[in-house]
């Protein structure tokens, strides 16, 4: 595209409205959020009687401030380029994958970091962001075959290679991300609702199916003979019996009779039914069972306080303590007495809670409220479908990161060992915030069709 | 721009709606996560915060120093406490994943088994902060090992622990008794009186069990603001603690020259001697051979040592004196003898005529001088310990109702009260008894049994003894005491003295009761015991026993006596009750030893001394 002057006698009025409307109210934003970041690993580094442990936050200063400098190299160029190489920079964060998960060191029992010495990235962090661009390119290509199943199942095929290579390392966290990023940019590209659906419940469903018989047998305390029939291994089978049994019936039905409208449905809840019920097998085989318990433990903590559940009672205790104004900055007596656990990264917002309270939570939800609900805006207001996809996919990240953090922090989602974008401390995720970011902002610079940035 | 006209295909409309669709779950997942954090942080608030201050603070304990065990001369102690070492593995600080190895190299520097370490461990425990200890009673040496290689052992650390140290003479170990960790059902019986955790060491046998509660102290307090390591904060605030108040010292009425002198006067035989004080009822010597090391049980080999005492046939943890009764024998005849005196059943003058038997239903009862003593009056008789004489009056004047009647004046078949734990009752036997017991009637020969101290009857050393002492105060007898008073630990004040405490009191009159002293002495002087009981250091009035048992040559001896005979100065007078079970030789040794006992104390002297005072055949080596 080509930018040609004068086209009409508004375009010049246009030129300087793009310039003024750099996103700065995002970037004031994403700052403030780092700061806050930094001052709280600080926070985290230093214990009550004043000896500085780590000096994490020396290096998250570094990291901000070169993540500042990528971000301002990314508004740099349009991100049409991106689209059009966005097959490249996708295969190359396939190939670190790969790297990884054959050369990576291996922290805490799994291999995520790549990298010499004590510099390392996580590709996994950054491959959220290639998938994303892939991912709406794509979708943007094929704007006008979104209501086909094919389009879809062909983008699923595109997060498919980074989760499963992800889930080999094993992160099921950060593979996690990946299933609610896809199922938005799909949503907001254009897909049928039911389709998005179909695939939102298989998840779902595979998941409950994975926790079923934990829950009843840790957490459910009711007669003895439900216990036994979800605890029982036979239980997926009669299921899948059961919902193949249905689904055979439904599709003859559906097929050879004249009301097919219904039993489309029957096929359609079905076969959810049966996809789950396989895809629950499958994960009880891959998951190891404390990886379960942490799935379920956080409905009742208690059930192993000093084990899975010793870190939601800390967390909690430690957000709850936090009253309205909280305890004072470098006061918290469970964060400066190290009672967190990854206190500077996963548990980052529990010593928030605990030091500044109600009030200072309600600042960094309304920093990432900006963040999140402008890059949707942004979405809205991209000139085509791709900044379009971009924005969605990226604000859907952010989101989901603030969902899941947040929500296991104060006890009402699993741990998952999300962190928390822009706060938490590591590189590699503040990066990939700040790069999210920064293609918002080159979305939003760029959202008129003519201009002469563009 | 190719896609430029595909920008709208879905419409412009149909996207907003979706975009807004997906901004309002994000505003109303905002608004939920407020809520939520609202009613966490300021509606339970208070709640979570006392929780941190908990979770912060911690307790470690203080142990109290458990009191020092002196015998009545309180000059040397007894029992008292020496340093030791405890070691203790803190879970919250170990490697887990290199448990298994650590554990094994732990195991080799302490001397114990590798399970030892993992059983006490478990993987549940990993947040724990509490030391769960690993092993106790260990020697400055092993620490010293340990230390030097502290940085293999991860969350490991050590405390002092002072033990008990045992001196004195070893016989005073079923009296002293020994400490142990506490069991988990002492605990649950325990619990609620404060002051005990799983880690406590509580009592577990004699004195040491009777008075727990004054010797164990109150442990105190530590609260130490801690970080999730378990690592102390130097000046934090909240940092305090409650001391801990030592154990009272006790002061016992064992004299330690007398149980020497006694533990030794027995040797290596398998019974029992009791030196006991008739005025008051303290006990001044208590010895049950054999006996066992309570130092051993406090030692690092600990476990098999109490393995190969409880495994020991001959019961080294019995403590014969109160745990264990038997048939009195021939010494029961005092009490008999009181009963012909004080009723007047059949004149003291009258005399029987012994033919070595007697025929009593369908069986003979042979006297224990099978040619028979000719014809005895009752000091005679007494003196010989002539079962016709007895076996007559008892049958067909006195009878069992009387009989069963009398011992219990004496104390016999109740516990004594002694303030040790353990006691058995014994047995007196009634015609009731024996039918509710075998179903079987009583019979003559049963009454003619107990009139010798035979067959159904059964008593303590300790009953007899008291029984004993009953004669000895003409009328009344106290309840059997070890501890003499308790003493302040710091100022050593007496903090508490016993005063005697009355256990029986016959309604007998006191003349039957010079009677029964004058018969004995006789008995000491013109009887049995004559030949061996040569000691001139005072006058010994008592009575010998030789109970059958079953075996064929061997007999339970015994031995109950009191010297001074006649004394104006009631406490210088002592009951000894020497028994010695029939499972040794036959060597009839209570008598011998009593001689060499009453030398000891009379003349002041230790065992080697009065065994060369005396000078006699049987103590010659």
């Amino acid at each position: 595209m080509s930018g040609t002057l004068g086209h009409n006698p508004g375009e010049s009025k246009v030129n300087v409205k793009t310039n003024l409307n750099f996103d700065f109210l995002i970037l004031i934003s994403v700052i403030s959020l780092v700061f806050i970041g930094v001052c709280f690993i600080y926070s985290s580094n230093i214990t009550s009687d004043g000896t500085i442990l780590s000096n994490e936050y020396t290096k998250q200063i570094v990291w901000a401030l070169i993540g500042l400098v990528l971000m301002a190299a990314i508004i740099m160029f349009d991100y049409k380029t991106f689209e059009t190489f966005a097959i490249y920079i996708y295969l190359v964060s396939i190939v670190l994958l790969v790297i990884t998960l054959l050369f990576g060191n291996v922290v805490n029992g799994s291999r995520r970091w790549l990298g010499i010495m004590e510099f390392g990235i996580q590709p996994s962090e950054f491959a959220k962001i290639t998938t994303i661009i892939l991912l709406g390119a794509f979708y943007a290509k094929n704007s006008n075959a979104m209501t086909r199943i094919t389009t879809l199942l062909k983008g699923f095929l595109i997060i498919l290679f980074p989760v499963v290579l992800i889930v080999l390392q094993p992160d099921m966290g950060t593979a996690l991300v990946y299933f609610p990023i896809f199922l938005v940019m799909s949503f907001t590209a254009g897909a049928k609702v039911r389709h998005v659906m179909y695939i939102a419940l298989v998840g779902i469903l595979t998941m409950v199916l994975i926790v079923i018989p934990v829950w009843f047998r840790h957490i459910y305390s009711g007669s003895e003979a439900v216990i036994n029939f979800f605890v029982d291994s036979r239980f997926y089978y009669i299921i899948l019996i059961s919902g193949l049994a249905i689904m055979a019936i439904s599709l003859f039905a559906y097929f050879f009779t004249k009301k097919g409208f219904y039993y489309y449905y029957f096929t359609y809840f079905s076969s959810i039914i049966v996809i789950s019920t396989i895809g629950a097998i499958i994960g009880k085989m891959v998951l190891k069972s404390y990886q379960i318990m942490r799935l379920v433990i956080f409905l009742d903590p208690n059930i192993d306080p000093r084990g899975a559940g010793w870190h939601f009672i800390q967390s909690i205790t430690a957000v709850g303590s936090g009253g309205i104004f909280g305890k004072g900055f470098l006061n918290g007596t469970q964060s400066n007495l190290r009672f967190l656990p990854q206190q500077s990264t996963d548990f980052i917002f529990s010593i928030i809670a605990e030091e500044i309270g109600f009030m200072g939570c309600l600042l960094v939800f309304f920093l990432f409220l900006i963040i999140i609900v402008r890059g949707y805006m942004i979405a809205i207001a991209a000139k085509d479908l791709f900044g379009t996809n971009l924005a969605s996919g990226i604000s859907t990240m952010i989101l989901f990161h603030f969902m899941v953090n947040i929500g296991m922090t104060i006890g009402i989602m699993p741990i998952t060992g999300i962190p928390l974008f822009f706060i938490s401390y590591g590189g590699s995720s503040l990066w990939t915030a700040m790069i999210g970011v920064a293609l918002l902002i080159n979305v939003y610079y760029r959202r008129y069709r003519f201009s002469l940035n563009a | 721009m190719g896609n430029g006209s595909d920008y709208y295909s879905n419409g412009k409309e149909t996207l907003k709606v979706r975009i807004f669709a997906v901004i309002i779950f994000t505003l109303a997942l905002v608004i939920f996560y407020s809520i939520y954090l609202y009613s966490i942080q300021v509606v339970k608030g208070s709640e979570h915060r006392e929780r941190a201050v908990s979770v912060a603070r911690r307790e470690s304990v203080i142990p109290a120093l458990r009191g020092i065990i002196y015998d009545r001369n309180y000059d040397v102690p007894l029992v008292t406490n020496v340093d030791s070492f405890a070691v203790d593995i803190i879970p919250a600080e170990l490697d887990f994943e290199r448990f298994d190895e650590i554990a094994g190299k732990l195991a080799n520097i302490l001397g114990i088994r590798k399970e030892d370490i993992l059983s006490r461990i478990s993987p549940r425990m990993r947040h724990q902060h509490r030391p769960v200890e690993i092993k106790d009673r260990i020697e400055f040496e092993t620490i010293l090992v340990l230390a030097e290689n502290i940085d293999r052992f991860p969350g490991v650390v050590w405390r002092s622990k002072p033990k008990r140290a045992h001196y004195g003479p070893g016989s005073l170990s079923h009296i002293l008794g020994y400490i142990g960790n506490i069991s988990r059902e002492e605990l649950q019986v325990l619990f609620n009186r404060g002051g005990f955790t799983p880690n406590s060491e509580i009592g577990k046998m004699g004195i040491e069990r009777e008075y727990d509660h004054i010797l164990r102290g109150r442990d105190g307090l530590r609260y130490n603001t801690v970080d999730a390591r378990g690592r102390k904060i130097g000046d934090a605030r909240g940092n305090e603690a409650v001391l801990p108040i030592a154990g009272k010292n006790l002061v016992l009425t064992i004299d330690r020259r007398i149980q020497e002198l006694s533990e030794k006067a027995l040797g290596e035989r398998i019974g029992t001697v009791v030196v006991m004080r008739p005025s008051t009822g303290e006990i001044l010597a208590m010895v049950s051979y054999p006996w066992f090391y309570p130092n051993k049980l406090y030692s690092s080999a600990a476990s098999q040592y109490f393995s190969s005492v409880s495994a020991d046939t001959r019961f080294p943890f019995l403590n014969r004196n109160i745990q264990s009764s038997y048939s009195p024998g021939s010494v029961f005849k005092f009490i008999t003898s009181v009963i012909i005196i004080e009723e007047e059943l059949f004149p003291q003058r009258e005399r029987i005529v012994c033919r070595g038997r007697i025929h009593v239903g369908d069986r003979f009862f042979h006297c224990h001088k099978r040619t028979g003593h000719g014809s005895l009056d009752l000091a005679r008789a007494f003196a010989e310990s002539c079962n016709i004489y007895y076996w007559t009056v008892g049958r067909e004047h006195i009878g069992i109702d009387r009989i069963a009647d009398f011992s219990r004046r004496f104390g016999l078949g109740q516990r004594t009260g002694i303030d040790i734990p353990g006691e058995v009752r014994g047995l007196v036997p009634t015609p009731e008894w024996k039918l509710s017991t075998f179903n079987i009637p009583w019979v003559g020969g049963d009454t003619l049994n107990i009139s010798i101290g035979e067959g159904f009857l059964e008593t303590t050393p300790l009953q007899l003894a008291n029984a004993i002492s009953m004669v000895v105060n003409e009328g009344v007898n106290y309840v059997p005491r070890l501890v003499k008073e308790i003493r302040d630990p710091v100022s050593g004040k007496v903090i508490e003295s016993f005063e005697p405490r009355a256990l029986n009191k016959a309604s007998i009159r006191g003349e039957t009761f010079r009677r029964t002293q004058e018969i004995m002495r006789y008995a000491v002087t013109h009887g049995t015991p004559r030949v061996v009981l040569t000691t001139r250091a005072t006058q010994v009035a008592g009575k010998t026993g030789t109970s059958e048992v079953g075996l064929a040559d061997r007999w339970i001896s015994w031995f109950g006596a009191y010297a001074p005979y006649q004394t104006d100065n009631p406490d210088e007078q002592v009951v000894v009750v020497v028994m010695v079970e029939a499972t040794n030789d036959w060597e009839w040794w209570a008598p011998k030893a009593s001689n060499v006992i009453f030398q000891g104390i009379f003349a002041n002297q230790t065992f080697e001394q009065a065994v060369a005072a005396l000078n006699v055949w049987y103590l010659r080596p």
